[in-house]
């Protein structure tokens, strides 16, 4: 069934801020998906255009497209706008400060400098420092360590994520994990295909609505001892 | 007004399901409500992020505050993994369908008191419930094969019968190499017991093997749950009716002590009630208790049922200890259902260890079945010492060859471990949110260790460049600053037993106080045991209703 739910009293009244556990989840409170708003458009809907280059630099070094497709091609900085518009808005806070938060890390290392152009090993030694919880020249928030979790998280979540949602686009993430996408609607997998002596056709191969990721099930198979 | 029904279920999960699927065919007229919508396989598709990592399909509402200590603030947050739907967690399962051991129903007896665990004998036997494991495997078809575990207790088969309606599936390869490694250490790996098709059963096709199970409804009722296998059935009596998006807040009670109507919110937000002859509780460990507490009267000041004071305590969640393994060769985690394979060598208890109790090991898709949950639970990886760049992306493309040991652990009840009404944080409904408080025994911890290094050899045994355990606290790993702060097996706050002074439902379900209330879910269980708890959940509902049904009978006669 497909009623459309009421949102009136179904929608909380409390904001949680962002623990360490619950942040880990990706907890979330319903919202407009961000998904029709990353298909919209591809240019800052909520960061603004420092914003937008501190992010885009950031993300492109936790997932770097070095020796095969990262977060430039799979379209994370879109993503991250888009989701702390809508479903993440509660991070936004955190990561705007934190993204400002680089741009005054990079000018106390060089004066008129911010995050996106430092070199990047430069830039890798500021994520590492983030990542170790201690950074000179960092502001007195957020804290660095859950700024790094969040970004990384929605590093992730863009890169990883069903292209629906605006990121891992041309199926970039799912190519560079080897994840060949999901295959229930495509008919499953045969025996063959869960024991690995017969191949599997990624997504990105298939032609949409006609070729299933396994042959179609021969009707009423029988229970295959296991 | 509208006339009494015969019965009122409360809550349409396993033990839900069951009820109004046994009231209905005994030919009670039945009214169901469910605070979640009625969803169905046009629902269910793969989108991991919008099902499993934002949980936006299941239960988008959810809130809960948890805290370790009782005095301590409880942080909001959503702990447990919950489905607020017609179906409850039921649809999302993973299928894992096991009796429990014999020794399971007799823990305090067994083991003796433990200091700082409220153990319990179960006022039932394996015996009496067999009866009852039996219509469930039936109904619900598992597949499995009888006595390929050899430390199960051994069935009574029905006259003529295999054990098992179904045969096993065929298999993935991780839990080929998970076999053959487990039998090279001399264990004792078995085809895990499941409730899916291996060949079309029960009017439903068979499972296609497409990987996004587990946490997932099944988009063509391969899974045996509430909506492909009650639901129907129920409906068939034209006797049901079920009302989703109803949320009970109170039970209300009259003079005598008996549960008089269900007071709830319709969707629109409306206040109303419905009245019963019965009622049948099933909102699971968390809901229930909650209700419970919430059902306030001059008769019953600390909650409905509540005069043991024992409602909402001795909350158990299982723990597990997690490793994984890089093979040299695809594992295939994305394939196939959640697990295919188990070993139960290390289930009796052994004091010996350091610990009592036990639990059981199978290679599982948990944490490999999609890409989200494999990046996002990468912790514990030694080579991951920074967390981003190329190391990062290295460990990314291991996926394919990542396989993941895991196991389900025994926790021993506690009755501090509680879930009671947050003094503070309100819900939309203006309703106070349940508030869990919890620590972790430290038998539970010397447990997890001991499983963690069994778990390490045998990950070693299955070959692969690297082997490491999971180490995300409060879910693949816990000590005492990370107990499990919520679960997917719930069980406890209503423990069943005899006396009415320490528990809040007899050996049959029914409230020891409230005459005609039963309940029929997971929190009736005294000990937590080893397994996955929800075949004994459907069993115990069966063999409540049956009971139910015969004492109707009588008085009619
Ligand atoms: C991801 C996942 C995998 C699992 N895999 C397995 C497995 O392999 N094997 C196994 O044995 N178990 C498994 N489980 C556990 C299994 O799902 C539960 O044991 C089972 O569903 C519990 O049944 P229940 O009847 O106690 O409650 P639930 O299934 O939780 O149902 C409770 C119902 O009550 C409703 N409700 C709650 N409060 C109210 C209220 N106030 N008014 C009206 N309705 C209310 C809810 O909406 C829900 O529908 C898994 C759980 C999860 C989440
Ligand atoms: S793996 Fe089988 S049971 Fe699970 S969702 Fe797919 S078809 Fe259904």
């Amino acid at each position: 069934m497909n009623r459309p739910r009421l949102p009136s009293r179904r929608r909380f009244l409390l904001e949680v801020a962002g623990a360490g556990g619950a942040l880990a989840l990706g907890l979330v409170w319903p919202r407009p998906r961000a998904a029709r708003a990353a298909r919209a458009s591809a240019t800052p809907a909520l960061l603004s255009p420092a914003e937008w280059r501190a992010a885009g630099a950031a993300l492109e070094r936790i997932l770097p497209s070095d020796s095969g497709p990262g977060a430039r091609e799979a379209g994370c900085l879109n993503f991250l706008d888009k989701s702390l518009l809508h479903e993440d808005a509660h991070l936004a806070p955190l990561v705007r400060s934190g993204l400002a938060g680089l741009d005054a890390v990079a000018a106390a290392r060089r004066p008129g400098a911010v995050f996106a152009v430092l070199s990047p090993e430069e830039q890798d030694a500021v994520l590492a420092g983030l990542a170790g919880g201690e950074l000179p020249g960092w502001p007195p928030e957020p804290p660095p360590r859950a700024f790094f979790d969040v970004l990384r998280l929605e590093a992730l979540l863009g890169f990883l994520c069903d292209p629906r949602h605006g990121g891992n686009r041309d199926f970039a993430g799912w190519r560079r994990l080897g994840y060949p996408g999901p295959a229930h609607a495509a008919g499953g997998y045969t025996p063959e295909q869960m024991r690995g002596t017969a191949p599997i056709r990624p997504i990105w191969k298939r032609r949409p609505g006609r070729e299933p990721a396994a042959p179609a099930p021969a009707g009423g198979a029988s229970g295959h001892e296991g | 007004m509208e006339a009494p029904f015969d019965a009122c279920v409360i809550g349409t999960g396993a033990g839900g399901g069951v009820a109004l699927q046994e009231l209905c065919e005994a030919g009670l007229s039945v009214v169901a409500l469910d605070r979640g919508p009625e969803l169905g396989p046009a629902d269910f598709d793969e989108d991991e992020l919008r099902v499993v990592i934002r949980d936006a399909l299941f239960s988008p509402e959810q809130l809960e505050t948890f805290r370790r200590h009782p005095g301590e603030p409880a942080a909001p947050g959503r702990y447990n993994q919950l489905a607020h739907a017609v179906g409850g967690a039921f649809t999302r399962w993973a299928g894992w369908a096991w009796r429990l051991r014999e020794d399971e129903f007799r823990v305090l007896s067994t083991e003796g008191p433990v200091e700082g665990a409220h153990l319990a004998d179960w006022p039932l036997s394996y015996r009496e419930l067999e009866p009852f494991y039996e219509r469930a495997e039936r109904d619900f078809g598992v597949a499995g094969v009888a006595g390929a575990n050899p430390f199960e207790t051994p069935r009574r088969l029905p006259s003529g019968g295999a054990g098992y309606p179904l045969p096993p599936h065929p298999v993935r390869r991780g839990a080929e190499v998970f076999e053959q490694a487990a039998r090279r250490l001399g264990r004792h790996p078995f085809p895990l017991p499941v409730a899916i098709n291996p060949k079309p059963y029960g009017g439903r096709p068979r499972c296609t093997w497409g990987g996004a199970c587990q946490g997932f409804g099944c988009p063509i009722h391969a899974k045996a749950s509430t909506l492909s296998v009650c639901l129907p059935r129920a409906r068939a009596t034209g006797r049901l009716d079920l009302r989703p998006e109803s949320r009970v807040v109170e039970l209300v009670a009259d003079a005598s002590g008996r549960v008089r109507a269900a007071r709830y919110l319709d969707r629109e937000g409306r206040e109303r009630e419905v009245r019963a002859r019965h009622f049948f509780l099933a909102a699971n460990a968390i809901g229930s208790a909650h209700l419970l507490l919430l059902s306030r009267s001059a008769r019953f000041p600390e909650g409905l049922a509540n005069g043991s004071g024992q409602v909402g305590r001795n909350l158990m969640l299982h723990h597990g200890a997690t490793v994984r393994v890089i093979l040299d060769e695809p594992a295939l985690g994305h394939t196939g259902f959640e697990a295919f394979r188990a070993l139960d060598d290390f289930h009796p208890s052994d004091p010996k260890r350091g610990f009592i109790r036990g639990g059981v090991i199978a290679e599982v898709s948990a944490f490999t079945r999609q890409p989200l949950v494999y990046a996002l639970h990468l912790a514990g990886d030694p080579r991951l010492d920074r967390g981003f760049g190329e190391e990062l992306m290295r460990s990314l493309e291991e996926y394919p060859r990542a396989l993941t040991l895991g196991s389900v652990l025994e926790d021993l009840p506690m009755e501090d471990n509680r879930v009671d009404l947050d003094p503070e944080v309100h819900d939309a409904d203006g309703i106070p949110v349940p508030r869990i408080t919890r620590r972790q025994h430290p038998n539970d911890i010397a447990m997890n260790r001991w499983f963690r290094e069994r778990l390490l050899e045998l990950g070693e045994a299955c070959g692969g460049s690297r082997v490491f355990p999971l180490r995300v606290p409060g879910v693949t790993w816990i000590d005492e600053e990370h107990p499990v702060r919520g679960g997917a097996h719930l069980m406890g706050t209503c423990r069943m037993g005899t006396n009415p002074e320490r528990s809040v439902v007899d050996a049959f379900g029914r409230a020891h106080q409230v005459p005609n209330l039963w309940i029929v879910d997971g929190s009736v269980f005294p000990t937590a045991a080893g397994y996955n708890p929800t075949l004994t959940i459907l069993a115990l509902a069966y063999r409540a209703v049956d009971h139910f049904l015969r004492a109707m009978r009588r008085l009619d006669a």
